[in-house]
């Protein structure tokens, strides 16, 4: 394969790294968060007398711009080249340090951050001598691991300007359209033959009463219309393969030629399954008069004016069932063929079952309608509106005690439901009814391929998972790789279309520059010291990200590991099980730790 | 128990036209000064009204606690007028507990109850101004009569409302001689006092309530119990039943002038909505207070052999007549009845710890 050019982007300005080695340290009182209980003057004082230490100080708040003048003042002027700084989590400020260096002119990874807040002042609040003493050998230790750090520099990959969008039903199409929107190309892989997914049915959508067919057409038209949008239906992804800014997405045609398709990132738009109830569930499977909910949809859309008929039946009365393979408790509900119970609330469920009896009673207003929930969600926008519309329809709520299920039962032609009702006093209520509508949710699709192929984070309900959501709501852990719509979770159009928006602008912003920047922290080979033993390409777990290769060393060919920088996750695996020390991983090498160990276990 | 959808369009038919919107929130039973913890309303009587539990509501006594304070319906959030629905509730189980059918008869057919009413009023009249007998003692007849027609519609009324409510339950008959009870249903049959529980009380309405509920009842007292005569004596202004007939016909016209000019501004809850049934009871009993009133000024004025006040006289008769043949037994008139009477059985109830 092909591969983008990986390049390093040069951060070395000043070259002092090489002479002897000057450290500063700085201890930070953070307000009083730490120098409450550490003793932070002795921990300057004691480092001070450390070798290679040339400054110590402490200061209030060294996050704070004359707590950075500081240092970049000690580089500049005392020839300072390695910088310590105990202070808070690293999580919170030390990309800041990293720019003070930077600023000053000295390589940003040429610093270590000690974190003598979460893991000295906070957790010891009670020995203060204890936590001083503490703070003193971890801060001795960091000088340790500066002292036998590299300068890096941050790796920049080449990418290619294409999002490739997997699933064409709303939540691809529009994640495609703002793609394209972007001034990048998209590519759409759809396994059927055509766009729209699931809005490929009849009757009309909340909140806005549309048609579902014509949400999906007005998308379609707007895509297959772009010039940068390419669609690739009846698609089946065989293997995707690379890493941010240049996979390689193998698919097959329904005509059995085999295509490759490449792209800087990737939108996993995949969508959902509707609940399939099993045999008998709510006597789904047995009475040909109970349907699901998308079942309900096509049979009303069917039937012609006058009467409901549905199967030869004038239906007279209507009872809908919400939950339906939903919010399932365990040990109440049986759970399905992968052993496990349906935790979640589908959403949509809720206004779409209310949105379906009012138009049941629009076009059959004698027709008499039951609605058993045991909570109402109608949640959005306006959702209420419907349900407000319902009751005043006539249309009869029952509330079910959350861990109770109504039963229905068939008695010759006749159908009754048994349910438990809050709103009557909790009395057992029975109700004789033409159909049974049950509001089946939604579940996950069957993407184990693609599961498989993309290392793809899955939540314990089996969507995909975002890393947090709400602070990094539509990427997945895996650089490049985006999600949109009910892939995620149960969402109804308008949340899929914020989503596959989202998802877009994060695919174009990551591609938009042409390259990509990736943490230095990645195993690097020192070729001199590898035997060529091929024990480390075992231990990756990152296919593609280690591997062996023939090279000219030192005038001579030889085996020796080499790292795809791109595809590294720095995880260190593979260092663990080199006996010479050959690989390692930047900024975290065996030899760092050892120093820092005994700089500790000296005490 | 069955759901049953057919019910709540029939209690639809006597007003609470918007109660299907109730979303059964409690929001009306929470903010209700009257309900109580073992005597709840209206949420709860909405509810069995709408999956059709006609038992439930037959047997409640709940309708009758309620004042129409409306309270629910302002704090309702699904405008579903929930005191409207508590009246027509009443309306309702009067038609129900009513055996001749008529009540409903009317409810349904407010004209014909119209037509009804002018007709014998009619009738009576013309057959009054020919009659050549002694009107005067005609009149003390028919005066006599009511009394007994009119404790015939209520025993028949308090019988069905009995049954309904404790003897269906109990199979036995039951009563409460605790003196306490007898106590507190005549005060409340006297008073309405519960008016005042509605927290803010709307005392416009109690008074205007008071004044034509005791002027009604004096109205009663004078006639069937045949005070009048105003064919044979000439009232003066020292008279013992001056006072008394100037009071009643004050307590009527002024109470009911509140009461219809309440109904047409509809402000207040409790007037929102009226059945057309509503109006002519206020206008007859404008009548009924009105005429009583001119026959006996004449009367003052003229002496009781004049023209003038027999012909005022016979009209009076007239309306009355009308009055308590059709809207006393068939009306939600009789809810003066009613309202202590449901306190007495809450209170038995209690007593003999019936469900
Ligand atoms: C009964 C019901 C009624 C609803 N009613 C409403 C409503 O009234 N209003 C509303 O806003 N929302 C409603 N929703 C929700 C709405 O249907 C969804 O929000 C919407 O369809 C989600 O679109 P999507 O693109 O994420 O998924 P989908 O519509 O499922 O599209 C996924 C697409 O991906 C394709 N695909 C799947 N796997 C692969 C693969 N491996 N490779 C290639 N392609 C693949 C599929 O073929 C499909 O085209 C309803 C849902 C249900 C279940
Ligand atoms: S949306 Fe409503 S019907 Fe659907 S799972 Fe949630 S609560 Fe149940
Ligand atoms: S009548 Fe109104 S306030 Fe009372 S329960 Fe119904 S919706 Fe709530």
């Amino acid at each position: 394969m092909e591969e983008n050019k990986i390049y390093e982007k040069e951060h070395t300005i000043n070259e002092n790294y090489r002479q002897k080695p000057k450290v500063a340290v700085y201890v930070c009182h953070c307000g009083g968060n730490i120098s409450d209980v550490v003793d932070v003057k002795k921990v300057a004082e004691e480092l001070s007398k450390y070798h290679d230490v040339a400054i110590s100080r402490e200061y209030a708040f060294m996050c704070s711009s004359t707590g950075q003048d500081y240092i970049v003042e000690d580089i500049q002027k005392n020839g300072i080249n390695r910088v310590v700084i105990a202070a808070c989590s690293p999580a919170l400020h030390e990309l800041t340090f990293r720019g003070a260096l930077q600023r000053a002119g000295l390589n940003p990874y040429l610093y270590e951050h000690v974190n003598i807040r979460e893991q000295v002042s906070w957790v010891h609040k009670n020995d203060k001598e204890g936590a001083t003493k503490k703070a003193i050998s971890l801060v001795k230790a960091g000088v340790e691991k500066v002292l036998r750090q590299d300068p890096l520099n941050s790796i920049r990959v080449e990418a290619v300007k294409t999002v490739a969008v997997i699933g064409g039903g709303v939540s691809g199409m529009r994640a495609a359209l703002s793609v394209a929107k972007n001034g990048l190309n998209a590519v759409i892989i759809e396994k059927s033959d055509k766009l729209g997914g699931k809005l490929n049915r009849s009757g009309n959508v909340y909140p806005t009463g549309e048609k579902a067919i014509s949400v999906a057409e007005n998308l379609s038209k707007e895509v297959l219309s772009s010039d940068k949008i390419k669609v690739y239906f009846n698609s089946e992804i065989t293997f995707v393969s690379g890493y941010v800014g240049n996979f390689q997405i193998n698919v097959k045609r329904k005509n059995g030629e085999y295509e490759k398709i490449k792209a800087g990132a990737i939108i996993i738009a995949t969508g959902f399954d509707n609940y399939k109830p099993y045999e008998g569930e709510y006597g789904y499977g047995l009475n040909k008069f109970v349907l699901t909910l998308p079942e309900f949809i096509e049979a009303l859309e069917k039937s012609g004016p006058g009467k409901f008929n549905y199967n030869g039946k004038d239906i007279n009365s209507v009872s809908f069932i919400h939950c339906v393979g939903s919010r399932q408790i365990d040990g109440i509900d049986k759970p399905g063929k992968n052993g496990k119970i349906n935790e979640y609330c589908s959403r949509v469920c809720c206004t779409s079952l209310i949105n379906t009896a009012n138009n049941l009673k629009t076009k059959y207003p004698d027709v008499e309608v039951f609605d058993i929930y045991t909570d109402i969600r109608t949640y959005g926008m306006d959702h209420e509106s419907y349900y407000k519309e319902a009751s005043k329809n006539d249309v009869i709520f029952f509330r079910r005690p959350l861990e109770e299920r109504p039963s229905v039962e068939f008695d010759g032609a006749k159908i009754k439901i048994k349910t438990k009702d809050v709103l009557t006093m909790n009395e057992d209520m029975e109700i004789e009814t033409d159909m049974v509508v049950l509001g089946v949710g939604m579940v996950p699709n069957d993407i184990t391929d693609l599961v498989e192929y993309m290392k793809l984070p899955k939540s314990s309900d089996g969507f995909l998972q975002e890393v947090h959501p709400k602070l990094r709501p539509v990427e997945v852990a895996n650089n490049g790789i985006f999600i949109a719509g009910t892939a995620q979770g149960p969402m109804d159009i308008l949340e899929s279309l914020q989503a596959s928006n989202t998802a877009a602008v994060k695919a174009a912003a990551l591609l938009a520059s042409g390259d990509i920047p990736l943490d230095p922290f990645v195993a690097v080979v020192d070729e001199d010291k590898c035997t060529g033993c091929e024990k480390c390409p075992k231990e990756c777990s990152y296919s593609g990200a280690l591997t062996m290769i023939e090279k000219e060393v030192n005038g001579k060919k030889k085996k020796v590991a080499y790292v795809n920088a791109a595809l590294c996750k720095g995880c260190g695996a593979c260092a663990a099980v080199c006996e010479p020390r050959a690989i390692n991983v930047a900024g975290w090498s065996l030899d760092q730790f050892d120093a820092m160990v005994e700089a500790i276990a000296k005490e | 128990m069955k759901v049953n959808t057919k019910f709540i369009k029939e209690v639809k038919k006597y007003g609470a036209f918007d109660i299907s919107a109730c979303f059964n929130c409690g929001n009306c039973t929470a903010v209700c000064p009257l309900s109580k913890e073992d005597s709840s309303f209206p949420r709860k009587m909405i509810r069995y009204a709408q999956v059709g539990a006609e038992d439930k509501i037959e047997s409640s006594l709940e309708p009758w606690m309620c004042y129409y304070c409306g309270e629910c319906s302002d704090t309702c959030p699904r405008q579903a007028y929930p005191g409207e629905f508590m009246m027509s509730l009443r309306r309702y189980l009067i038609s129900r507990y009513d055996a001749t059918g008529l009540s409903k008869f009317f409810y349904m057919n407010s004209w014909a109850q119209n037509i009804l009413v002018i007709g014998i009023f009619l009738v009576s009249l013309i057959f009054f101004i020919s009659y050549n007998g002694d009107f005067q003692e005609l009149a003390a007849k028919i005066e006599l009569a009511f009394p007994a027609y009119v404790t015939l519609a209520i025993f028949m009324y308090v019988f069905t409302m009995y049954k309904k409510t404790i003897l269906d339950k109990s199979k036995k008959f039951l009563f409460s001689f605790d003196f306490s009870n007898i106590k507190e249903t005549l005060i409340h049959g006297l008073t309405q006092k519960n008016f005042s529980g509605c927290s803010e009380t709307d005392w416009t309405r109690w008074i205007a309530h008071l004044l034509v509920m005791s002027g009604y009842t004096l109205t009663l007292i004078i006639s069937n119990l045949h005070l009048l005569e105003p064919l044979k004596k000439h009232y003066g202004l020292l008279d013992i039943t001056t006072p008394l007939v100037f009071y009643a016909a004050f307590g009527i016209i002024a109470g009911g002038f509140v009461m219809m000019g309440r109904r047409f501004l509809k402000k207040i809850q409790s007037s929102k909505f009226s059945h057309p049934t509503d109006w002519l009871f206020v206008a007859m009993l404008f009548l009924i207070g009105i005429s009583t009133l001119t026959t006996y000024i004449l009367n003052m004025a003229m002496g009781p052999d004049a023209e003038a006040v027999a012909i005022s006289y016979k009209i009076n008769i007239a309306i009355e007549v009308a009055w308590i043949i059709i809207i006393v037994p068939f009306t939600k008139w009789i809810h003066i009845f009613f309202r202590p009477m449901a306190i007495y059985l809450y209170n038995l109830k209690k007593e003999k710890q019936l469900a």
